[in-house]
């Protein structure tokens, strides 16, 4: 029997997946950080600048961001690097690159690279990167170990991983309130505001789907690095993993 | 919160005075200070410092344990020497480390004092004073963008970073 994985709360086949997330983010490109904002009502931002913070990032470093999409930690990446530093951005869709280029040259950023590519299989040399970040791509990704395994690949010795992703809310009551609103206001905003129900449906299942801030802690270790802590915010809505490669 | 901060104004220090940390990389040090509840690894590595909050990390090169006192006489200026003449310092592991990241310390006083007192007093007062101060240090510096600093510090206060966990795989 062929080999399935989940894709929100659908079993699909494992060679399917990625087409099924490529359509989902093809669609949801041009409008994705007007719909960004608004559905998470802005949070999202205060969470990237977080991640940020916690970078431990200098002058001079080299970043690989994931996954980058439409370049938001790109962004702040590139002041915080300097102009001896350099930033990739990575993503596996041709859309969201390109929303992600526009973007940042608007911004007036013109030098950060924009290579695409999947997370499985980074084209890029061994200890290259003081720090690699992906932030809400992970649980896009079919094969998430793998995954990790590049992200810890590339990475220089001592240098840092941030995992930014939905999470295990904490608190009872609040995770009854974001199980309402992921699965019956979010939908019904993409649907109005970007005419895109499904794939809204899609990112509320797929935050479900994904694992737990333990078993993604569990899952860093396991895939080499000596240290790896999280953080949650707004309530474990979204945890920051940070590892270091010893 | 209070991690993150002493990690900036290490980093900091490190960026603006342009100390040489040779010392320090690949070494991770634990300091203990027993009445604060409080137990920190300096992990030096990639010519930075991570500061991370765990008990459980186990294969620690350097482990220094003291009260609060001997903490806020050696930011004061008092060398580790003269601690661990008058027994108020334990250290197990390589000294010449435990003393540098401790001249580390005492640089950064300033800060730290103000992160520690802080932590043990008014969490919510500090937060906003820390973004406060730090956005003051930021503009006064000329580093960054001053909005763009008071941003992050704000940011952090209102997303609440609410639990930590840590742990190492290595037993060596
Ligand atoms: C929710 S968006 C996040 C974009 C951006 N990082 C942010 O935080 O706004 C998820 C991104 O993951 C990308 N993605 C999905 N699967 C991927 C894979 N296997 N490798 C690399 N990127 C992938 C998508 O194309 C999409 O741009």
């Amino acid at each position: 029997m062929a080999k399935t994985t989940h894709f929100g709360y659908k079993e699909v086949g494992v060679d399917d997946k990625q087409g099924l997330v490529r359509e989902v983010f093809d669609s949801v490109a041009t409008n994705y950080d007007l719909m960004n904002d608004v559905l998470s009502m802005g949070a999202h931002r205060l969470w990237k600048r977080y991640t940020i913070a916690s970078s431990n990032v200098k002058e001079g470093d080299r970043i690989l961001d994931i996954a980058g999409g439409t370049g938001d930690l790109a962004l702040k990446f590139r002041e915080k690097v300097g102009d001896s530093g350099q930033v990739i951005l990575t993503d596996i869709n041709g859309a969201m690159l390109e929303e992600g280029r526009k973007s940042l040259i608007d911004r007036g950023v013109f030098d950060v690279e924009f290579v695409q590519a999947n997370a499985e299989r980074l084209p890029f040399e061994d200890n290259s990167f003081d720090c690699v970040s992906i932030a809400f791509g992970l649980r896009n990704v079919t094969d998430k170990e793998a995954a990790i395994r590049q992200m810890f690949r590339v990475l220089k010795k001592g240098g840092c991983l941030l995992i930014l992703e939905f999470s295990k809310v904490e608190n009872e009551m609040l995770e009854k309130f974001y199980d309402f609103y992921s699965f019956n206001v979010m939908p019904k905003l993409g649907g109005l505001l970007a005419d895109d129900e499904q794939s809204y449906q899609y990112l509320a299942e797929s935050i479900r789907k994904h694992p737990d801030q333990e078993a993604l802690k569990t899952m860093v270790i396991d895939a080499g690095f000596d240290l790896c802590e999280y953080q949650n915010l707004s309530g474990g809505i979204v945890a920051l993993h940070k590892a270091i490669k010893a | 919160m209070l991690r993150l901060s002493l990690e900036k104004a290490l980093n900091r220090l490190i960026e603006s005075s342009g100390i040489d940390i040779e010392t320090l990389e690949g070494k991770k040090i634990n300091l203990e200070l027993s009445e604060l509840n409080l137990a920190l690894v300096f992990v030096c590595t990639n010519s930075r410092i991570f500061v991370i909050d765990s008990r459980e990390v186990k294969n620690v090169d350097v482990d220094i344990k003291l009260n609060k006192d001997a903490f806020l006489s050696l930011l004061g200026g008092t060398s580790l020497d003269e601690l661990l003449d008058n027994e108020e310092v334990v250290i197990n592991g390589n000294v010449k480390v435990a003393k540098k990241l401790s001249e580390m310390l005492a640089l950064s006083s300033q800060d730290i004092e103000e992160i520690i007192s802080h932590y043990t007093c008014d969490i919510v007062a500090h937060q906003i004073g820390k973004a406060i101060s730090l956005a003051k240090d930021k503009i006064a510096n000329n580093t960054t963008n001053p909005i763009e600093a008071i941003k992050d510090e704000v940011s952090t206060i209102l997303i609440a970073p609410s639990r930590s966990h840590f742990f190492s795989n290595k037993t060596s």
